[in-house]
C-alpha cells in the first residue's frame, strides 16, 4: 500500500514540475507574468504559513519583510548600477533577517494573542518611515527599476526583461528556497518548532527554550518573505509603499487562509486562486474586491482549512489513496 | 496676531477634539478585545457607516439631530448582526485567532466597498445645523463652535460611560466579563448577553462618533481605514482591553497629531508610531495593560 | 547522602495572597519524598516554584548545589530536574513515540540541530524504544497521544519526564483519575523505574503515601507542618489536629 502511495506521489510531483517547466510554452505573455506572480507570492504566503503551521504564531505584519526585501533591492540598484543579481537577492534576505531578528526579539515575548498585532505595529512603523523618507524610498510615488541582467557560467548573460527568463529565475529560486526550508523542517529544529506549537509549557519544562525557538522560526520566515520581496520588485520593475501596507498584509493572509494552513504547500492554491480571481473578476466587475471579500469570508467561515480543506473533503468522497499521497508528500 | 500661548492652546484644543473622537471609537474596539480576545477590525466600518448615514439623513431629512439618534441605532444593530452571524461560530473554533482577525478585516472590507458602492467614492459634505456653525470668542481666542460641540458630546458620553461602569451593576458585569469571562459564566451570569451588549453598544458608539465627525471631516472612502490604524495604535499604546488606557492613549495621539503637524510637519505621522514602538519595547502590554503570560 | 534539593525560607505570594510561607525543605539523593496536605495547601505551587514556572517572593532554592532561585524553566529542566503534571501535559497532536522523542532529543542536547533528518539516526530510535518498553507503552507507540486511553496518557506523562534521564522527578498526583487496579499497577511501575532517581510526589491516597515514602512532608495553608518518617508524621499532634479539623 505504501509503495503505491509513494509511486503516486512521485508521479504527482513529476507532473507538477513538468507543468511548471513547460508552462511558458503554452501560455501567452500575460499568462507567464501571472504565473511568475503566483510563484513569487507563493513563497511569501508559505513564509507566513510556516509560522502558523509549525509554531502556531500568526504574524499579521509580514509585509514588513516583503517590503524591506523589495526596497533594499530597489535602493541598491538605483545607487550601484550593475550590482550582481544574486547579491541583490542575498541582500533582500539579509535585510529581512536583520529586521526579523529585531522585531522578533521584542515580539516573541508576548502571548500568542498579542503577537499578530505587535508585528503589525512594527510594520506600520516601517510603513511610515517608507512613506516619509522620500529621498530614500520615493515615498508614495515609489521607485522604478530596470531588471538587471545576470551571468550564469556556461549559459552566459541572461536578459531578465524577457518574461520567460524572469519566470524561470523566480521558479528556480523559489523552489530552491522552499526545498531548503522543507529539509530544515525535517530536522530536530523542525521538531522543536512543533513542540513549541503543540505544548509550549511542557516543552519548556523539557528543556526547550521556547522564546529562542520562536525567534528562530520568525527570522527564518522573515528571510523567506524578504526573498519574495526582492524577486517581486525585480519582476514588477517598481517598488512602492504598497509592498508593505495593511492591504498587502491582508492580501497575503487571505491567500494563506484560502489555501489552507494544514499543509506546507497549501498556500500555493490560495495564491493561485486569489491571483486568478483578481485578474478575471476585475474584467467582469469594478467591485471585484467586494466579491472577493465576500468569497473570502465564506471560505474562512464555512470551511476549516480553506480550499485545501474543501478539496480534501471532496477527495475523501472519491478516493482514499490520494489523501495518503498528499499526507505522505507534505510534512 | 496670536501669541504663542494662544497658538499652543488652540492646538491643544484641536488635539483634545480629535483625541476624544478617537476615544469614542477606540473604546468599543478595546472593550471587545478585552471581552472576546478578538480585535474586531470591522469596528471602524461602523464609524464610517455612521458618517455616511448621517449624510443621507441630514441631506434627505434635513435634520442633523435626527441623525444623531437614528444612525447610532442602525450601526448598533448592524454590529449585533455581525457579531451574531460571523463571530459567534468562529469564536468557538480552536486556535482560530488568525481566522477571526482576518474575518473581521474581511467584513471591514465588505462594509467599505458596500458604502462606496452605495454612496460613490467622492467626499461628501455633511452640513452641520445652523447653531453649531461659526466660531465663538473666549479668552481672546476664536474657536469653531462645532469643535466645542464635539467636545461637549464626547465629554457627556465619557461621563455616562464612567457612571455606568463604576456605579451600575451592568457596569460591574461588563468589567468582570472583560477581566475574566469564563469565571463570570460559571457564576451563572449570561455572558453572551454581556458580549452582545458591549458589541452592540460599541458599534453604536462608533456610529455616533461617525455622525459627529462627518460635518468636521466630511465623509470619505478611506476614513474607516485611517481611523482603524489610529485605533490600533491606541489599543497597543493604551493596553488591550483597558478603557482607561484607551482614553489616555487616544488623547496622547490626538495631541501628537496636533503638535506633530505644528512643530515637525515632515515626520508628524511617525510620532505616534514611535510612541507605539516605544511602548512595545518597554511595556509590551500597553501603558495600562495587564501582563500577559 | 548529599541533599539534592534544598528550599530555604521560601515564600510565594500572588498579589497580597500568600500561597507559600517560610517553607524549609531538604530532600536527599535517591530519597522518595511524598508531600501531602489538604487542597489549597500550596502543593502544586511548591512544584511550580521549584521548576521555575513561578518566581518566589523570598528565599532560596538550591538544586544539586546550584542556586536555581531565579533560573528559567528550561535551564532548570536541563540540569536534570523534571516534573509531571496533575492534568496530563502531553503533546496531543503527536504520536506516543514522537512524544517520548521530544524528551530524548532534549536529553541528547540535540534540540535544535539542523544537520540531520530526525527520522534517520538509529540511536534516537533505540533510546525512545527503551523508554517506551519500560513504560509498557509498546502497543500504542504509533498512536496519537490524544487517542490513547487515560491510563496510558498518565504513563506517557511520566514517561516524558523519565526520557530526560533526570536526577530529580517531581510528580504531581501521578495516579489522579486512575481506578484501584490501574493505581496499584502504576505505583509498582513508578517504583520500578525510579530506583536510581530522587522522587518528590504529591499524593492524596494515604496507602500510596505510606507505600512509597521514605519521608513525608505535610503542608497546610502554605506552611510546612512537619517532615518525617511515616510514623513520625502519623503521631504528630499538629498534623492530627489539622486533619481532624477538616
Amino acid at each position: 500500500m505504501n509503495k503505491i502511495a509513494k509511486l503516486n506521489s512521485i508521479l504527482m510531483w513529476c507532473t507538477m514540475i513538468l507543468v511548471l517547466i513547460f508552462a511558458p510554452i503554452v501560455l501567452p505573455v500575460f499568462g507567464i507574468e501571472m504565473a511568475t506572480e503566483i510563484v513569487i507570492f507563493s513563497l511569501f504566503a508559505i513564509s507566513i504559513n510556516l509560522l502558523i503551521k509549525y509554531i502556531g504564531l500568526v504574524s499579521f505584519g509580514h509585509a514588513a519583510f516583503f517590503g524591506v526585501g523589495a526596497y533594499i533591492v530597489a535602493i541598491v540598484l538605483k545607487s550601484v548600477a550593475g550590482f550582481p543579481l544574486f547579491g541583490l537577492l542575498l541582500l533582500s534576505i539579509g535585510s529581512a533577517v536583520l529586521l526579523a531578528a529585531i522585531i522578533g526579539f521584542f515580539s516573541v515575548r508576548s502571548s500568542p494573542s498579542y503577537f499578530p498585532l505587535l508585528v503589525l505595529a512594527f510594520q506600520m512603523l516601517l510603513l511610515t518611515i517608507a512613506m516619509k523618507w522620500r529621498s530614500l524610498t520615493g515615498g508614495d510615488d515609489g521607485m522604478p527599476i530596470i531588471r538587471p541582467d545576470f551571468y550564469l557560467p556556461i549559459i552566459g548573460e541572461i536578459n531578465l526583461i524577457d518574461s520567460v527568463n524572469m519566470y524561470y529565475l523566480s521558479l528556480v529560486i523559489v523552489i530552491m528556497a522552499l526545498f531548503l526550508v522543507y529539509l530544515a523542517l525535517k530536522t530536530p529544529l523542525g521538531n522543536a518548532f512543533l513542540c513549541t506549537k503543540i505544548n509550549p509549557s511542557r516543552a519548556s519544562h523539557l528543556g526547550y527554550n521556547i522564546l529562542l525557538i520562536r525567534w528562530i522560526a520568525f527570522v527564518l520566515s522573515g528571510a523567506m518573505a524578504g526573498l519574495a520581496g526582492g524577486l517581486y520588485v525585480i519582476f514588477q520593475e517598481f517598488v512602492a509603499t504598497t509592498t508593505m501596507d495593511l492591504h498587502m498584509s491582508f492580501t497575503a493572509f487571505m491567500m494563506v487562509l484560502i489555501g489552507g494552513t494544514a499543509y506546507y504547500l497549501g498556500p500555493v492554491l490560495g495564491v493561485t486562486f486569489y491571483i486568478l480571481m483578481t485578474y478575471f473578476l476585475s474584467d467582469i466587475t469594478p467591485h471585484w474586491q467586494l466579491y472577493l471579500g465576500v468569497m473570502f469570508i465564506i471560505i474562512v467561515k464555512y470551511s476549516e482549512g480553506g480550499l485545501v480543506g474543501l478539496i480534501e473533503k471532496l477527495r475523501d468522497i472519491f478516493s482514499h489513496t490520494t489523501k495518503e499521497v498528499f499526507n505522505d508528500v507534505n510534512t | 496676531m496670536e501669541t504663542v500661548t494662544e497658538i499652543y492652546f488652540v492646538e491643544m484644543l484641536h488635539g483634545l477634539v480629535y483625541g476624544m473622537l478617537l476615544f469614542l471609537v477606540a473604546s468599543g474596539f478595546t472593550l471587545v478585545f478585552g471581552l472576546m480576545n478578538v480585535l474586531n477590525l470591522s469596528h471602524t466600518g461602523f464609524y464610517m457607516l455612521g458618517a455616511y448615514l448621517a449624510y443621507s439623513v441630514t441631506v434627505y431629512l434635513d435634520n442633523f439631530w435626527l441623525a444623531l439618534i437614528i444612525c447610532p441605532i442602525i450601526t448598533g444593530i448592524a454590529g449585533l448582526g455581525v457579531e451574531h452571524i460571523f463571530l459567534r461560530k468562529i469564536h468557538s473554533r480552536e486556535g482560530a485567532h488568525a481566522a477571526e482577525l482576518l474575518l473581521t478585516f474581511g467584513i471591514f472590507y465588505v462594509i467599505s466597498e458596500l458604502i462606496v458602492m452605495t454612496w460613490g467614492s467622492f467626499e461628501l459634505d455633511v452640513p452641520a445645523p445652523e447653531i453649531l456653525t461659526g466660531s465663538i470668542t473666549f479668552v481672546g481666542i476664536t474657536y469653531p463652535v462645532y469643535r466645542f460641540f464635539i467636545l461637549a458630546i464626547s465629554g457627556a458620553i465619557l461621563a455616562l460611560m464612567t457612571f455606568v461602569l463604576q456605579k451600575t451593576r451592568t457596569g460591574m458585569m461588563i468589567k468582570a466579563a472583560v477581566s475574566d469571562a469564563k469565571m463570570l459564566d460559571s457564576l451563572g451570569v449570561n455572558v453572551s448577553l454581556v458580549f452582545l451588549g458591549v458589541f452592540g453598544g460599541g458599534s453604536a458608539l462608533a456610529g455616533l462618533a461617525g455622525v459627529i465627525a462627518a460635518p468636521f471631516f466630511t465623509a470619505y472612502p478611506s476614513m474607516g481605514l485611517e481611523i482603524l490604524i489610529d485605533c490600533f495604535v491606541v489599543v497597543v499604546v493604551g493596553g488591550f482591553g483597558s478603557l482607561m488606557g484607551a482614553f489616555v492613549a487616544a488623547l496622547m495621539i490626538g495631541e501628537l497629531h496636533s503638535f506633530g503637524v505644528l512643530l515637525f510637519p515632515n515626520i508628524a505621522l511617525a510620532f505616534q508610531f514611535l510612541l507605539m514602538a516605544g511602548v512595545l519595547v518597554f511595556k509590551p502590554a500597553g501603558l495600562f495593560g495587564e501582563k500577559n503570560e | 547522602m548529599m541533599s539534592i534539593l534544598k528550599l530555604q525560607s521560601v515564600y510565594k505570594s500572588f498579589g497580597g495572597f500568600h500561597v507559600l510561607r517560610d517553607v524549609n525543605l531538604e530532600v536527599e539523593e535517591l530519597e522518595k519524598h511524598v508531600i501531602i496536605g489538604p487542597n489549597g495547601a500550596g502543593k502544586s505551587t511548591l512544584f511550580n516554584v521549584i521548576t521555575g514556572f513561578h518566581k518566589i517572593t523570598k528565599g532560596k532554592i538550591i538544586y544539586d548545589s546550584v542556586d536555581i532561585t531565579s533560573k528559567k524553566i528550561h535551564k532548570i529542566a536541563r540540569l536534570g530536574l523534571s516534573r509531571s503534571f496533575q492534568i496530563s501535559q502531553i503533546f496531543q497532536d503527536m504520536t506516543v513515540y514522537e512524544n517520548i522523542r521530544n524528551s530524548v532529543m532534549s536529553k541528547m542536547r540535540r534540540r535544535l540541530s539542523i544537520t540531520f533528518d530526525i527520522n534517520k539516526p538509529k540511536r534516537i530510535k533505540e533510546e525512545c524504544e527503551k523508554i517506551i518498553t519500560m513504560l509498557q507503552l509498546g502497543p500504542v507507540e504509533n498512536k496519537m497521544a490524544s487517542d490513547i486511553n487515560y491510563g496510558s496518557q498518565r504513563k506517557l506523562e511520566i514517561g516524558l519526564c523519565l526520557a530526560m534521564d533526570p536526577k530529580l522527578i517531581l510528580m504531581d498526583e501521578p495516579t489522579a483519575g486512575l481506578d484501584a487496579e490501574e493505581t496499584y499497577k502504576f505505583v509498582k511501575l513508578i517504583k520500578q523505574i525510579t530506583t536510581n532517581k530522587t522522587l518528590i510526589v504529591v499524593e492524596h491516597d494515604m496507602d500510596i503515601v505510606f507505600d512509597l515514602a521514605d519521608k513525608i512532608t505535610v503542608l497546610d495553608y502554605g506552611r510546612k507542618l512537619v517532615t518525617g518518617t511515616a510514623s513520625e508524621v502519623k503521631n504528630n499532634e499538629e498534623v492530627q489536629r489539622c486533619y481532624l479539623r477538616r
